[in-house]
């Protein structure tokens, strides 16, 4: 019996292979990009996990990336912003689809407040997503998020600077961003499956300009 | 006679709930550790009425005088007794008894008595109720001793000597229960009636140790010996004459005050005490029926004004942990600079509310309402500012095209609304002031120019010509140059 035809007969997920993606638990969220589903494991973002999304520069398409997502008719379901660095600017929105009266923005004075509401809004389980800006979170609290992320079943984002890729970080997902040539440039820095070679490119802006 | 008042039990139930030590359990029951603490009543002299389990330990007897008290404990802590706070409390009682009983009456001095029969079923039986009644009243910081009986009288007693005859108490709504009363001591008869001390030394000098020996003697007899009171009054224990009792209206508007025996500043022992008094706020919004969508909480300090919570639900409530958690926040945020003597949650205007029944699929009750307690939350720890919305505005100029407002609030004018000109890029990230660009000449021009020239009208006019320019590092930014004066270069937003 050969090796292949030996770890064929094994029921699935006892053995995980490298080059196999991992079974994602939980559900999946389609990005909106296929190119980018297709380097994800499940095929989309974790919906009950926390995404780590690494970047110092603004304007590259951090946020057009989500679109599809913020985009998602949810009923009765907040989306939450919290402590945003720049004003996220309603026409704009607006223009792309995104529903404004479920926004919710909070401008949190303090990072441990931040951190705080960042915790409630995953732990009420009544947010469709939550997008976090927090450049100063350490290690325990960033256990504190994935787990309420997990208990709440909301999916997170969570925006930090690329230093913080030395860092680690309990999140499933975690994923540099810059530009490359008007495109988003998306280089996984981590993911539950095979060590990425290559960077997703994403002309986000291609559309508009 | 088992056959004769089987029926009368089937029918009428009383419960008493006795509170033992009122005295003391009005001024421990927001305490963790109430520590060395005896409560005094002059009788003229003053003498230690009730002492905490801390103090008996170390030789506290109730009934010594104060200065042998302090001579076996030099640092005892003594207070008088305050009868006013103890008739609120059983009142407080009696209002949250509420929610188990249809019928409650005040038993004074520290006596509730709750008519259960129609409430056995519901609550799973009499074990089951009373179970739920000791935890509920505990969790209000409150000890009591409970027990049943067909009538009131026997029903208070019963409980007032469960220490005493424990089996009495455990069968008292079986058939037997008249056995059961005619085994009690002598001077329980005191208790709660009109018999005077000298009939009970009466009873005591000729022999008697139990009511049963009392029943036992000719009425007739009794009656010429000045001793009515008793025979009166065993026949209304005993079921033979009615013993009617006046009914409890709870108030309508929820006023409850909670003292606290070591004025605090800290955020613990207050949190404490407030649960103990939400506890009794959701019982009687069970009772009514109803919720509230706001509640105040008063912290009383010696001196000074008082510091007032307005905690507010934002939907009608009586989810007693959602109304601890709001609490919690606002208290938790304080910056309290004298300390707090006592604690007062009143509330008005309880709005009807029906049980929620339970959703066979899926739960959007549940949603809606954690969506609304996350709201809650996130003001009341954050401030009401600073939970904000977003919407757009008419107006060209793009640093007001945006409105950004505190949840709840109207924008200025919702009904007009205009679209940015077809095609016109828009950023995502708006700079709160625009940049001066100190190196115009290293940014590549993508798109534009898009002339804006609005607002002549109100002073804030602006003549620019937006551009989308890439930077060295690829990024995208919106930037502009303003004509008048002609030249500037300056970055707003960032196409994120």
């Amino acid at each position: 019996m050969s090796t292949a035809s030996a770890l064929a007969a094994l029921p699935a997920g006892l053995v995980w292979q490298g080059r196999t993606f991992a079974h994602q638990a939980g559900p999946v969220l389609p990005t909106g990009h296929a190119a980018l589903d297709a380097e994800l494991p499940g095929g989309g973002w974790p919906g009950t996990a926390m995404t780590e999304l690494l970047g110092d520069q603004p304007g590259v398409g951090e946020l057009s990336l989500l679109l599809p997502l913020l985009c998602r008719p949810a009923s009765s379901r907040w989306q939450v912003w919290i402590a945003p660095p720049r004003i996220p600017y309603a026409p704009a929105l607006r223009m792309a689809g995104v529903d404004l009266a479920s926004l919710l923005l909070i401008t949190a004075p303090a990072a441990a407040e931040a951190l705080w509401a960042t915790r409630q809004a995953l732990a009420s389980a009544s947010c469709s997503v939550v997008l976090a800006w927090l450049p100063q979170v350490d290690s325990a609290g960033l256990r504190r998020l994935q787990l309420a992320a997990e208990e709440g079943a909301t999916p997170l984002f969570l925006f930090r600077p690329l230093a913080a890729a030395r860092q680690p970080s309990p999140a499933p997902l975690r994923l540099a961003l810059s530009a490359q040539g008007r495109a988003l440039r998306i280089d996984l820095l981590k993911r539950r499956g095979p060590l990425a070679h290559a960077p997703v490119l994403l002309p986000l802006h291609a559309g508009s300009l | 006679m088992r056959a004769a008042c089987k029926p009368q039990a089937s029918t009428v139930l009383w419960l008493a709930l006795i509170l033992p030590e009122l005295p003391l359990q009005v001024l421990v029951r927001g305490l963790t550790d109430p520590g060395l603490l005896a409560i005094t009543e002059s009788q003229p002299r003053p003498l230690v009425i009730a002492a905490t389990p801390a103090a008996r330990n170390r030789g506290i007897e109730i009934g010594q005088g104060v200065s042998s008290a302090l001579a076996v404990i030099p640092e005892l802590n003594l207070r008088p007794r305050t009868p006013a706070a103890e008739r609120a409390l059983v009142h407080e009682v009696a209002t949250w008894a509420g929610a188990f009983a249809s019928r409650i009456s005040l038993d004074p001095p520290d006596c509730v008595l709750l008519e259960v029969a129609a409430s056995l079923r519901l609550f799973g039986g009499l074990a089951a109720l009373q179970q739920t009644l000791h935890a509920g009243l505990l969790q209000q910081g409150l000890l009591v001793h409970s027990a049943c009986a067909p009538t009131p009288l026997a029903a208070r007693w019963f409980a007032r000597n469960q220490a005493a005859c424990p089996q009495a108490t455990e069968g008292t709504c079986a058939t037997d229960w008249r056995a059961h009363l005619d085994a009690l001591p002598l001077d329980v008869l005191a208790d709660g009636s009109a018999v005077s001390p000298a009939s009970l030394e009466l009873l005591a000098g000729i022999g008697l140790r139990t009511l049963g020996e009392i029943r036992a003697l000719p009425a007739a007899g009794l009656a010429r010996r000045q001793a009515q009171a008793v025979t009166d009054t065993l026949s209304r224990a005993y079921g033979d004459t009615p013993d009617l009792r006046p009914e409890y209206a709870p108030p309508v508007n929820y006023l409850v005050q909670l003292g606290l025996l070591h004025p605090t500043i800290h955020t613990e022992p207050l949190l404490f005490a407030a649960r103990r008094l939400f506890a009794g706020l959701a019982s009687w919004l069970a009772a009514r029926h109803a919720g509230i969508d706001h509640c105040r909480l008063s912290l009383l300090h010696e001196r000074g004004p008082d510091t007032v919570l307005d905690i507010l639900t934002g939907t009608p409530s009586r989810d007693e942990a959602r109304l601890n958690l709001l609490a919690r926040e606002r208290i938790a945020a304080l910056r309290l600079s004298s300390p707090v003597e006592e604690l007062r949650l009143e509330t008005h205007g309880p709005r009807p509310l029906a049980a929620r029944s339970n959703d066979l699929f899926g739960d959007s009750a549940t949603e809606r309402e954690n969506a609304t307690l996350l709201l809650d939350r996130l003001r009341a720890r954050l401030g009401a500012g600073q939970v904000r919305q977003l919407s757009t505005f008419p107006d060209q100029r793009p640093e007001h095209a945006w409105r950004s407002m505190p949840f709840g609030e109207q924008s200025a004018s919702p009904l007009l609304h205009v679209e940015p000109s077809v095609g016109a890029p828009r950023p995502l990230w708006l700079l709160p002031q625009a940049r001066p660009l100190s190196h115009p000449a290293s940014l590549c021009l993508v798109r534009g120019p898009e002339r804006i020239e609005q607002g002549w009208w109100d002073g804030h006019d602006i003549r620019r010509d937006y551009y989308v320019a890439s930077t060295s590092n690829d990024a995208l930014w919106w930037i502009y140059r303003e004509l008048v004066p002609r030249g500037d270069w300056y970055v707003q937003g960032y196409f994120g």
